[in-house]
């Protein structure tokens, strides 16, 4: 465990010092406070500039307060997601690549705490960032639309946190299985897109997808509670998530670290 | 000249400062990375510069993810 | 005492060993080089030993008093070694030894002992990033060390380093011998009779010969005489082939190096040769050789 936290440490330290908990939180905050403003002022901004015709600007009414939320995660879902994989794609491969990962793993380190620890602090840099984002977009949807119940929110955003861990696992692992990291953001787009479509467009056979936490995350706000089938994608996304985490361990440890040059 | 001031008047901006500010905050950082490393940064550093100062939102965060060398 | 045994060591790759059935027995308390050409499989053997590679064939065991996992016992440089540059020098010497076991206090202490040591006190200050080869193969050293391993493992310690990086390397390696068992690889003969006092020399993944420093230098140190005459001595050196005294004989054009099974002889054959001073003597040179002809005999 002391080594485990040791390892996390070092995570912690080099992301600060490239600044990534600094911008990526900013951009979360951007994006948080940007949705709420726009849907605001989408109607006000169409009829000023948008030149449509007379009374067309009534039909983009000002949004409820979770439709606002919603659209707020819906952000998140795009741009945020990118800059998380773009930004996690090296965490294991890169390492390997540039060959550092070498020097640590002569020393008695665990393979499991060394795959972990980067796994661990993925999720928490990309949890802090969300829940900036987040605290963010909820106070100005309050300041300018209308107040949602907390405990609406903060069950919907707890879901959605986890489908954000579900795609920062799915970075990790394929980043621990393949050398080269835009192959590795490519694939993890590949898999969250093809969820997400699914599950929209089939969301009966699609239940149990991670892909469906978001619009269950929506439905939290709006309701309370999760569409049907909630608790089984919730239980289905962990499994998941832990599944990919052991095989990412497995691969890592089966993968023999020096590269045969000669 | 008129409808111009009229139309700043008409800006919210209470609410819209802290995004400017923010957006700025963002630009900021990335710009004393970028200074900060002096040469090494991925091609030439005048365009990444470049790049920070006009790109909006996602200059700044482009810098961030392919700008920089990994050390 | 052996430290670390292998039985018949074999590493393939694609269908050709890189490692073939070597056989290593490494001493505790003794300096231990392993010689050959690059491509040899020096690399690869060293690779083994850490776990950084799997063996396809054959054993590792490391001495039975220290148990558990064999990486606690072992530091490690490799050729290249990459750190991370936005580290700095003592901070990634403190990592490296809280990985390797020690608390924080321990690894902060034994980190700036050893920066000293390695002459980094003040660079170790600074970011890893701005290092250059020499710091970083002395850096390395000291990351190597600071868990206070059995052995210390160096693959090719000073080959990429300038005259200046190299001696400093060396010497640091000759005063850590006093005090911690040393594996190292390298291709240049010179440093492994400069501070070892075992050697194997490996050619195609295998050994071809090992054992101690003098007793391969007495072994094989073999008297040389190099001639140089103002005539083609070719023809002339054909009738020496077969003479009892020779053991190995190269002439070009006016040169000729012959080595000798004695001395004495050599000299009494040579010097009473009526048809060598026909082809006017212009050199006559007796010289005791190292181990360079042995190595590169047994490398061509």
């Amino acid at each position: 465990m002391r080594q485990w936290i040791i390892l996390f440490k070092k995570e912690v330290k080099e992301s600060i010092r490239n600044f990534k908990w600094i911008w990526i939180p900013v951009v979360f905050i951007l994006l948080g406070l940007t949705q709420p403003v726009v849907s605001y002022y989408l109607p006000d901004l169409l009829e000023q500039f948008g030149g449509l015709p007379e009374g067309a600007a009534a039909a983009f009414p000002v949004p409820t307060g979770s439709q606002v939320l919603a659209e707020t995660l819906g952000q998140f879902s795009q741009i945020g997601l990118l800059v998380l994989v773009l930004a996690f794609m090296g965490a294991v491969a890169g390492e390997r690549n540039n060959g550092t990962n070498i020097m640590i793993l002569v020393k008695p380190v665990s393979y499991a705490s060394y795959i972990s620890a980067k796994w661990a602090h993925m999720v928490l840099l990309a949890l802090v960032s969300f829940t900036a984002g987040f605290i963010f977009s909820v106070y100005y949807t309050f300041l300018l639309i209308e107040s949602v119940p907390a405990a609406h929110i903060i069950q919907g955003a707890l879901v959605y946190g986890l489908w954000l861990t579900f795609v920062v696992t799915v970075v990790l692992t394929l980043s621990t299985i393949i050398k080269s990291p835009a192959a590795v953001a490519f694939l993890t787009f590949g898999v969250t897109i093809t969820l997400s479509l699914m599950s929209s467009l089939l969301p009966e056979i699609m239940t149990w997808s991670p892909g469906m936490l978001s619009s269950h995350s929506h439905s939290f706000f709006m309701n309370g509670y999760g569409n049907e089938g909630f608790w089984l994608s919730l239980m289905c996304t962990i499994l998941m998530i832990a599944v990919m985490l052991s095989l990412a361990i497995y691969v890592f440890r089966k993968k023999e670290m020096a590269v045969h040059t000669t | 000249m008129d409808e111009i001031v009229n139309e700043l008047q008409a800006v919210p901006w209470p609410v819209v400062a802290p995004i400017i500010i923010i957006q700025f905050l963002l630009m900021v950082i990335a710009l004393i990375d970028c200074l900060r490393r002096g040469g090494e940064t991925k091609g030439p550093q005048w365009v990444w510069i470049l790049v920070i100062v006009f790109g909006g939102i996602f200059g700044p965060i482009i810098y961030f993810l392919f700008g920089r060398r990994n050390d | 005492m052996s430290l670390i045994k292998t039985d018949n060591l074999t590493k393939t790759f694609n269908g050709t060993n890189a490692v073939d059935g070597i056989n290593l027995n490494i001493r505790e308390g003794a300096c231990t080089a392993l010689l050959g050409p690059n491509g040899a499989g020096k690399t690869t053997t060293l690779n083994l030993l850490t776990g950084l590679m799997n063996p396809t064939k054959g054993k590792i065991s490391f001495d039975k008093r220290y148990s558990g996992d064999r990486r606690k016992y072992l530091g490690y440089l490799p050729q290249y070694p990459k750190f991370y540059g936005w580290m700095t020098g003592i901070e990634y010497v403190v990592y490296a030894g809280e990985l390797g076991g020690l608390t924080a206090s321990e690894a902060r202490t034994r980190a700036e002992e050893l920066l000293n040591l390695v002459g980094l006190t003040d660079a170790g200050k600074k970011r890893i990033s701005g290092y250059s080869g020499g710091m970083k193969q002395r850096l390395g050293i000291a990351q190597a060390l600071v868990h206070n391993p059995k052995l210390i493992i160096l693959d090719e310690p000073v080959s990429a380093l300038d005259p200046i990086g190299r001696r400093e390397v060396l010497e640091l390696m000759k005063r850590l011998k006093e005090t911690t068992s040393i594996l190292f690889s390298t291709h240049v003969l010179h440093d492994a009779e400069q501070i070892s006092d075992d050697i194997y020399i490996i050619q195609d993944g295998r050994v071809v010969i090992n054992g101690g420093l003098e007793e391969l230098q007495k072994k094989y140190q073999q008297p040389t005489v190099h001639i140089e005459t103002e005539e083609n001595l070719e023809e002339w050196s054909m009738s020496l082939e077969s003479a009892p005294w020779v053991r190995h004989l190269k002439a070009e054009k006016q040169k000729l190096t012959v080595t000798a099974e004695s001395i004495e002889d050599a000299r009494n054959a040579l010097l009473t040769d009526e048809r060598l001073r026909q082809l006017k003597l212009n050199k006559f040179e007796i010289e005791k050789t190292s181990l360079e002809d042995l190595f590169m005999e047994v490398t061509k």
